[in-house]
């Protein structure tokens, strides 16, 4: 069947969060990566089985402001109240990229709340051997290119040339990803807690990814008890644009106890 | 010319930016001169004889009468020699008697307020108080060229807080106490203290932004703007004098300053012949930077971005002809009397006694940066200071040695 997100505005801390829901069922959040370009349709096929929920962070899509975000705690944070003002207690959450640290700093802090847990290319950790590409000071004209292994993600979603209004609303993102990932893109205590993270977790990445090299799948493995691994071959980091079968595993993984 | 004018008490600043001036012969295989412009391009020897070569300018300034010489900071460029502007102005100090020195200056965020307050407290006690100092936010591009702690989103909220703290250390008794959200004293305690009572005059160096004007009248400091079109810095003196007297004190002309290129020779064909090859590379290549150098995340808003981005000028200006730039840029070449009535016509305009002049600029050869120098003292200067009741003779060393 032809799904389609349903967006509404949900009033957090006098800004305005958008939240785009699609599907009946358990709660499955998706936090997005920095930058919301290329939209969250790909992502339509979990709503055959959750309740899909994938809010826009403060500062990005068709969400408000919140210059009082400067770290990724305030972030878990937000979401805290995001999901009493949705009356979301119990939930599976997917972090994509900068939305898999976020979801790895919730995540800690809220063991209980998680009931399964998956990391996508995530953002969030040093590692010196296999750096992370510095998304600030990627050339515009290179950016496609680092982002995804196939630029046909991006067909109809960059105007050519880009206009005004489309450049202003990037800027507006790299703006508030710079408030959180400015000095640093990684939270150096962030690995003395991971242990933490006890909900069966799924760490998937594509093999292919120019952004966090697929080789940090290995450190996250090590520092998350029990963590399952998935990797895709050929795929960038818009993994879930890129490759259905990264759609796929996220529905397999947190379905799998479900008896629905 | 009835009562008083900004002609009576002028005053002329000569700024140095010191250009590493040799253009490599593959310019245009760079996309920018700053940020990432490979410092292979740097070479010592020659930079040596560069600052050699600039305080000689810079003492030619004081023996010609200037009123003051002025310094400012940039990094990673070839823009400028000067990325520790206070180290510059230390050697000045000691390479002069009587000028004052304007340092415009130190972007505060890229230090910690409490050792610029001590480093400038340093400067004017050693000069005897002769210090002047511009506080600016510092270019987007010094924020790439400089340490990820310092957030561009941050920036301002940052900056507001630096200046709240040297004010402090330089006009409460020390030792006092700050609790800010960037900064926190438990014992800010100067010392030494500034030679000039309550403190030596500042300014803050702005692009026209209203955010800029507001912070200079809150902290009663002058203001001063860099390369906007002649227009906006208009609507940013009228706003800052409206400020002002909002704020229930009287706007002085002082208290204004404006940044001019400018190049003097016999006659107007000779000047424009002899500056515009260079003051056309200081647009083309000196100032060559791309917008994302330009503007880092968060350095400004969404709007603020939106309008920059919608204008074709803003958006290509190192493309920008000689006619574009000399009809919306402070830029004045030619005969003495030309050059004399334009500035004149500025400074009432603008309502500002504050002349910033450039006169060693792009890849000039000393040669002609020395004539434009002499030309501009002798020929230029006096012609202006004859329209105020002020010292209207040439500004010759006699001269300028008796004003003081």
């Amino acid at each position: 069947m032809t799904r389609s997100f349903s967006e509404h505005q949900v009033a957090v801390n006098g800004v305005d969060v958008a939240v785009l829901e699609a599907g009946d069922g358990e709660p499955l959040v998706v936090f997005h990566g920095a930058g919301t370009l290329t939209g969250f349709d790909s992502l339509l096929p979990l709503a055959d089985r959750f309740r899909l929920i994938v809010p826009h962070h403060p500062g990005f899509g068709l969400s408000g402001d919140d210059h009082t975000i400067s770290h990724i705690e305030d972030l878990a944070r937000h979401y805290r109240d995001v999901f009493d003002a949705l009356d979301i207690r119990d939930l599976s959450l997917v972090g994509h990229s900068m939305g898999g640290y976020l979801a790895a700093t919730f995540a800690i802090d809220s063991s209980e709340r998680v009931r399964r847990l998956v990391l996508a290319a995530p953002l969030g950790l040093r590692v010196p051997e296999h750096p992370t590409t510095d998304m600030f000071t990627i050339p515009n004209e290179e950016l496609e290119a680092h982002l995804a292994a196939n630029p046909s993600v991006f067909d109809g979603k960059v105007p050519d040339p880009p206009t005004p209004e489309f450049l202003a609303s990037r800027y507006r993102e790299a703006t508030a990803a710079a408030r959180i990932l400015w000095e640093r893109p990684y939270d150096p205590r962030l690995p003395r807690w991971l242990h933490r993270l006890t909900m069966p977790t799924l760490l998937i990445w594509g093999d292919a990814d120019r952004m966090i090299p697929v080789q940090q799948i290995d450190v996250w493995a090590d520092l998350v008890p029990g963590a399952e691994r998935r990797l895709l071959p050929g795929v960038g980091h818009l993994l879930f644009d890129e490759s259905p079968d990264a759609v796929a595993a996220v529905a397999e993984f947190v379905g799998e106890e479900l008896t629905v | 010319m009835a009562g008083s004018s900004v002609f009576d008490d002028i005053q002329f600043y000569l700024l140095n930016h010191h250009h590493y001036v040799d253009i490599p012969p593959e310019a245009d295989d760079y996309d920018s001169v700053w940020v990432d412009l490979p410092n292979a391009l740097f070479d010592p020897e020659r930079g040596h004889e560069l600052y050699q070569r600039f305080a000689r300018e810079l003492r030619l300034a004081e023996a010609l009468g200037f009123d003051a010489i002025a310094l400012n900071e940039h990094h990673s460029t070839q823009y400028s020699l000067m990325p520790a502007t206070s180290v510059r102005a230390g050697y000045m100090v000691a390479q002069t008697e009587r000028i004052k020195l304007m340092v415009a200056g130190v972007p505060i965020n890229l230090s910690w307020p409490s050792r610029v307050a001590e480093e400038y407290a340093m400067l004017d006690v050693m000069s005897g108080g002769r210090m002047e100092f511009g506080f600016p936010l510092g270019t987007g591009m010094e924020y790439w060229s400089n340490a990820g702690q310092l957030n561009p989103a941050t920036a301002r909220a940052r900056f507001r807080e630096g200046l709240e703290v040297i004010k402090q250390a330089w006009t409460l008794p020390g030792p006092s106490r700050y609790d800010g959200e960037f900064f926190n004293y438990r014992y800010l305690n100067t010392f030494p203290r500034p030679f000039q009572k309550p403190h030596p005059k500042m300014y803050m160096v702005g692009a026209g932004s209203e955010e800029t004007v507001r912070l200079a009248v809150e902290f009663e400091a002058g203001y001063s703007v860099i390369f906007v079109p002649i227009r906006q810095q208009l609507e940013a003196f009228a706003l800052f004098r409206r400020l002002t007297e909002e704020a229930g004190r009287t706007p002085r002309p002082e208290d204004l300053a404006i940044t001019n290129i400018v190049y003097v020779a016999d006659t107007d064909a000779e000047a424009v012949h002899e500056a515009k090859p260079h003051i056309e590379r200081f647009f083309s290549w000196f100032h060559r930077v791309p917008a994302k150098y330009l503007l880092p995340p968060g350095y400004v808003t969404f709007d603020e971005f939106l309008r920059r981005a919608s204008s074709a000028a803003l958006a290509d200006g190192t493309r920008a002809t000689w006619d574009d730039m000399t009809a919306i840029a402070r830029i004045a070449c030619g005969s003495p009397e030309t050059v004399a009535d334009l500035l004149a016509h500025w400074a009432e305009d603008a309502q500002t006694s504050r002349v910033i002049v450039t006169l060693s600029i792009g890849d000039m050869p000393e040669w002609k940066a020395v004539k434009n120098m002499t030309l501009f003292a002798h020929e230029v200067i006096p012609r202006i200071r004859a329209r105020g009741a002020g010292p209207a003779a040439p500004a010759a060393e006699p001269m300028a040695a008796a004003r003081r």
